[in-house]
């Protein structure tokens, strides 16, 4: 009998041990992975921006005392809230329409609004490039059509800039909120109709504020990947719609100045991550991870 | 009346956002075969000039190569490291979880400059700059999460009962992940594996700061055209990576598809 408990301990043993020991087989290496090609790294960049001829936060102090430094983070902040509008304005009504629609209709929708979002940023920028230039389509149409007279500078302003990038973002935008809106019991609907309630009211009195935590989610989630752009503006803006990535390239390649460029870095970041913190913690991440099938 | 009116608009509205979507790529399409040396649309006249001038350049060519042996290296990576981890996080009750997701999540929105500039720093130290190895590594960390979103969507759509059944019928754990579930959550991992590749072949900034301007992967020869553009080549360029992209995207869907029903009939 004492044989028997103890082996059965032993059992108990073993299992233990292996339960403990997958977790680590399993999720293991993509840690350290991470860990050292994503996280070390930005440690090391962390240490370049603290580090001149000693520590010193000089760099940041730089940072927030030169104009130049600052209208870029301004103008970044714009560029994003622009986007992040535009975005949801456009995106908002197909999200609707493919919440809404039936299974052909549906597949084909995700589709056409999937496709655009696996081409090179550099391709879609370059069309933009070659559609609103002063002789560009978008240009020639509209003399054409009697609306302007002469040529309208669009390329290498903050509309350029916008356009290119809410084309960018959209798929990423309609895809959140159609993530969300399918979360919606649509049982409340019919409810609302059978009150008697127009499709207009039970639209925006039950559908469109149980839509709000998905809008404010991709909002988010839009915004903070705005922030980084880099390719976009580089090729369709003007000088004064430099956005703070082109500012981290200028200052390290061209001025090879590696600490300010990291503190640069740094203050982006932070700033992301304090967004995705934002998210995270009122939309919890596995409904990224599972809203794609 | 007014229902139907308020979807007629509706459906107009998201056919323009639709067009907008799709319109830069037909644009750059009909450019790689004008016969202009000049960018207009619409082209004034047909030609596959930009075609020939592509192919007959070894630049190009060696750019695409790298590409390709950057892109694949990456895939490997990424599929050993996040098929494992899309199990663990599917299948494990853990705290650690939590810190997982977190990472992914971080590497999903960091903006690309501060890898590039991060990755950069540490790789001179390591000696692992102008290494085709190195940057694969690093290109690793970016294309990971949307691996592991598709496994873990095709993971939590299994039934786990098929891999009970075969654990019932005496197979040890391990086999019945190898022979039954494995299979039956390929084209997940397939689509995962495509999306990686596409990551990686996108990468621009990290490619950059991690290979200087010795050796050019096409995002970067392209970005370089793209600043002078003087010709359509680089709309010719974009064209094969559009195809890429749509065979890529068809054969995604077409194995999905097929996953789903597999699915159903087993179900």
């Amino acid at each position: 009998m004492g044989s028997g408990r103890r082996s059965r301990a032993a059992l108990e043993h073993a299992r233990v041990k292996r339960a403990g020991a997958l977790p680590w087989l399993l999720l293991g290496p993509i840690a350290v992975w991470n860990a050292v090609f994503f996280i070390v790294p930005l440690a090391v960049m962390i240490g370049h921006s603290v580090n001149d001829h000693g520590l010193s936060l000089a760099r940041y102090r730089d940072l927030f005392t030169t104009p130049l430094y600052l209208s870029v983070m301004q103008t970044t902040f714009e560029i994003s809230l622009l986007v992040t509008l535009g975005c949801l304005l456009l995106g908002y009504p197909v999200a609707y329409r493919l919440a809404t629609a039936g299974p052909r209709a549906r597949t084909l929708m995700l589709a056409l609004v999937l496709l655009p979002y696996w081409l090179d940023y550099i391709v879609r920028s370059y069309s933009w490039m070659v559609l609103l230039g002063r002789m560009g389509l978008v240009n020639r149409t509209l003399i054409d059509l009697g609306l302007i007279g002469a040529p309208l500078a669009i390329l290498y302003t903050r509309w350029s800039v916008a356009i290119g990038m809410i084309q960018i973002l959209l798929p990423l935008m309609v895809l959140t909120l159609y993530a969300a809106m399918l979360r919606i019991d649509t049982s409340l609907l019919q409810a609302a109709a059978a009150h008697g309630a127009s499709p207009s009211a039970s639209f925006w009195r039950v559908f469109f504020p149980l839509s709000l935590p998905g809008v404010y989610g991709a909002c988010l989630l839009t915004f903070v990947t705005s922030l980084g752009f880099y390719i976009t503006p580089a090729l369709l803006g003007g000088r004064k719609d430099t956005m703070i990535s082109q500012l981290i390239v200028t200052v390290s390649t061209d001025m090879l100045d590696w600490s300010l460029a990291s503190a640069v870095s740094v203050l982006l970041l932070v700033v992301s991550l304090a967004i995705v913190v934002v998210y995270n913690r009122f939309f919890s991440i596995d409904r990224l991870w599972g809203g794609r099938a | 009346m007014i229902v139907r009116l308020g979807r007629a608009s509706q459906g107009v509205l998201a056919g323009l956002v639709l067009l907008y979507l799709l319109f830069p790529v037909f644009v750059v399409i009909a450019i790689s075969f004008s016969s202009a040396t000049y960018l207009r649309f619409p082209p004034p006249g047909l030609s596959l000039r930009w075609y020939a001038k592509l192919t007959a350049s070894d630049e190009w060519i060696q750019a695409f190569l790298l590409t390709l042996q950057v892109g694949a290296l990456t895939t490997i990576f990424t599929t050993l490291l996040g098929v494992p981890a899309a199990f663990g996080l599917v299948r494990l009750d853990l705290r650690a979880k939590a810190l997982l997701n977190g990472l992914l999540l971080m590497a999903l929105v960091t903006p690309a400059v501060i890898r590039a500039l991060g990755s950069y720093l540490f790789f001179v130290r390591l000696d692992l700059v102008n290494s085709v190895f190195g940057l694969a590594c690093a290109h690793t960390v970016s294309a990971l999460p949307y691996l592991v979103i598709n496994v873990v969507a095709s993971l939590k759509g299994f039934d786990l009962m098929l891999e009970r059944a075969a654990v019932v019928h005496a197979a040890s754990p391990f086999t019945a992940v190898r022979r039954i579930t494995l299979p039956i959550i390929a084209p997940g991992i397939l689509v995962g594996a495509i999306f990686a590749f596409l990551s990686s072949a996108q990468e621009l900034l990290v490619s950059i700061y991690l290979m200087g301007t010795v050796r050019k992967p096409l995002a970067v020869k392209m970005w370089e055209g793209v600043r002078v553009a003087v010709d359509p080549t680089i709309a010719a360029a974009s064209t094969g990576l559009i195809v890429m992209a749509a065979l890529a995207f068809a054969t995604a869907s077409v194995l999905h598809r097929r996953a789903r029903r597999a699915a159903l009939a087993a179900g």
